[in-house]
């Protein structure tokens, strides 16, 4: 069990600059999931603390240690890979025993160790079978076994699960959230999969471009994302977003314009940033959207249904409001996208009113800033 | 027309690609053995009509003094040409470092491919020129004076035979490298992160990777020490008094030189049976090694 610091961490390759000035500390015991989407870096931030990327400035401390010019052998480190990385020449007892053989480990030590890992992770059938006879959710708990025998200070897990079929998924996020709880390690886990992140992670780092967006708890960073990045990166399906006119601004209050909806007016806004005239972007999400509200104080849209998905105990609706013009990557530009909690019977091509709490909505500034005060975060 | 070609496209495609193959391994290979173990049971001079003669080429065969001589040399060859594949890979591990200049010293490694066989043998039989060779050279530098070795009946197949481990270790070397760029990434990650590094990082995770390549740089090595050749032909026509003859030479020289086209085919088919063994052995491998990788 280890902290791990990140100081100030930068990465190039050749002109492309993979990770700007990363500062992360990751405290003892903690399971946290880097996030993001593809080249975000998040990959190449887990190589660099494994020491499998060397960097070009700044530190890397484990437990106290600055392993920044230490080969990955020497970190206290373990990795398990998306590919697996199993020595295909080796049974699976070896490929588990092998950290710790080349530790120069007694071979009782290494056989206890690797009996133990085998128990944790119910592997004990197969321990003399090659990689190449088990099944991939076999082969993925061999890659924790082999990290688990050398019981490093700090687990490192590559996106493991995402070439595992959605069931398998499923049943090692379970179980893997499991084994943390029962190891009490560090564990630093790579994911592009929201849902991953947000099930397992005692804290989330969201990955942009190489930058650090937003450490939080999962339902911290649900509920205040940053910005409006983090906004549309969390959540399934996405935060529907409208661009809007700042009509005015005053102290701390800012009232705004979009075609196709009625004048809004946000309270408790940071207003230092932005004037009159500047387009900011609100922010709903799909399940903050109301079909046919009762409340007649809410602000109301008319749209026709263009798609309906039912999920058994929600319905996803993809609704076309124009002449109010919405950006989802989800639904399609033009398209807004509800979730109801419920089964509905609304068919495609129905006509819907449909309204949001303005309390629920978000208010993004000019440079992608949440600028609406703080919502309180769900009690687990 | 459209319809009896999609009704047999399936079959006719493949059998249109397989065609040319099929009627040059045939001719070539196929029926050449065959014809060439029919003369062997003949006594022919290559122009005139063949005479049966049973295994009588083959009981010649057994009680001629030069035919041990060939198959001795043979061995010989075989023995120095297994240097080829362990050379190639330690060649192979140092040029597929990241220094500056290794670009440069990796294409001079692939200079005796790209050289004729008949050049290399050449530029061999100048470097042992016991009068102005560069061997001559470096035993005059000590002092000393260089053996003539390409007449020397016991040091001749040792020579011949280094020259031509001169191209085969470059083939070698370029069979790992390919293997080696092959190398699983993650493999070796794994490696570092398992603490393995160096001699044990090689011995443990990255052997382990080339045994593929490994088996096959071993198996074209004994099938070329066997059909050696062209080497001998150029540097020594297997002088001296046959010193340095090997059953490829010895066939050609029965067959060629004294119009024995029968003897010579006998000669052909024993190592023919020999290189089976070996090509067997080959086949098996690689059989064993598709399999296990399913």
């Amino acid at each position: 069990m280890s902290s791990v610091e990140l100081r100030k961490v930068d990465k190039h390759y050749g002109s492309y600059h993979a990770l700007k000035t990363v500062d992360l500390k990751i405290e003892k015991g903690e399971f946290v999931v880097m996030v993001g989407p593809s080249g975000c870096g998040k990959s190449t931030l887990l190589k660099t603390i494994a020491g499998l990327e060397a960097i070009n400035s700044g530190q890397i401390v484990i437990n106290g240690r600055d392993v920044t010019r230490e080969e990955p052998g020497d970190r206290g480190i373990a990795m398990v890979f998306q590919s697996y990385a199993l020595y295909p020449h080796m049974t699976v007892a070896e490929n588990m025993g092998f950290g710790l053989r080349m530790a120069k480990r007694p071979r009782t030590e290494i056989e206890a160790a690797v009996k133990r890992a085998a128990r944790i992770l119910r592997l004990e059938e197969q321990l003399d079978k090659r990689p190449k006879q088990l099944s991939g959710g076999q082969r993925q708990r061999v890659a924790i076994g082999r990290a688990i025998t050398r019981s490093p200070e700090v687990f490192l897990f590559d996106e493991p699960l995402s070439n595992l079929d959605a069931a398998l998924r499923t049943q090692m996020r379970v179980e893997l959230s499991g084994l943390h709880a029962q190891l009490g390690s560090t564990m630093i886990y790579v994911t592009h999969d929201q849902v991953e992140a947000m099930t397992m992670a005692d804290r989330i780092v969201i990955l942009n471009k190489g930058r650090i967006e937003q450490v939080g708890s999962p339902l911290e960073l649900y509920a205040n994302p940053a910005n409006i990045f983090v906004a549309g990166f969390l959540g399934a399906p996405r935060m529907n977003f409208i661009e809007a006119k700042a009509v005015s601004v005053e102290e701390s209050a800012v009232s705004v314009a979009a075609a196709g909806l009625p004048a809004l007016s946000f309270g408790g806004i940071d207003v230092g940033g932005f004037s009159a005239g500047d387009t900011l972007t609100i922010g709903i999400r799909p399940e903050a959207l109301h079909v046919e509200p009762s409340n007649r104080a809410m602000p109301v849209f008319s749209s026709r249904v263009r798609l309906v998905e039912q999920l058994g105990r929600e319905t996803v609706l993809y609704v076309d409001a124009s002449p109010l013009q919405a950006t989802n990557s989800d639904s399609g530009t033009g398209n807004f996208t509800l979730q109801l909690n419920k089964v509905s019977a609304i068919g495609v091509g129905a006509t819907l009113q449909v309204g949001f709490e303005i309390g629920d909505a978000y208010l993004f500034g000019p440079d992608g800033r949440t600028l609406t005060p703080r919502k309180p975060v769900a009690s687990t | 027309m459209s319809r009896l070609w999609r009704r047999n496209r399936h079959w006719v495609t493949p059998a249109l690609f397989l065609l040319p193959g099929l009627i040059l391994f045939g001719t070539v290979i196929l029926a050449a053995s065959i014809e060439t173990v029919w003369i062997s049971l003949h006594d022919w001079d290559g122009i005139g009509a063949k005479a049966w003669v049973g295994l009588a080429n083959y009981v010649e065969l057994v009680d001629d003094p030069q035919f041990y001589v060939s198959l001795k040399n043979n061995v010989i060859w075989l023995l120095i040409f297994m240097l080829a594949p362990p050379i190639g890979l330690a060649l192979a591990l140092i040029v597929n470092q990241r220094i500056r200049g290794m670009r440069f010293l990796k294409s001079l490694f692939f200079v005796p491919l790209v050289l004729a066989t008949v050049t290399v043998g050449v530029v061999f039989g100048w470097v042992y020129d016991p009068n102005f060779g560069l061997l001559q050279l470096v035993f005059s530098a000590f002092g000393a004076t260089a053996p003539a070795l390409l007449s020397d009946e016991t040091f001749v197949t040792f020579a011949v035979a280094a020259a031509a481990l001169w191209p085969q270790i470059a083939f070698c070397m370029i069979l790992f490298l390919a293997g080696l760029n092959s190398l699983n990434d993650d493999l070796i990650a794994a490696g570092r992160v398992d603490g393995a590094r160096g001699w044990r990082m090689l011995r443990h995770v990255v052997l382990p990777q080339l045994s593929q390549v490994g088996f096959i740089a071993i198996a074209v090595t004994v099938i070329g020490a066997l059909r050696s050749f062209d080497m001998i032909a150029v540097m020594t026509s297997g002088g001296p008094y046959g010193s340095s003859t090997v059953l490829a030479y010895q066939m050609y020289q029965e067959s060629i030189f004294s119009y024995r086209f029968g003897y010579g085919a006998a000669i052909a088919t024993v190592l023919f049976v020999i290189m089976i063994v070996f090509i067997a052995w080959y086949l098996n491998g690689l059989i064993k090694a598709e399999r296990s990788n399913v």
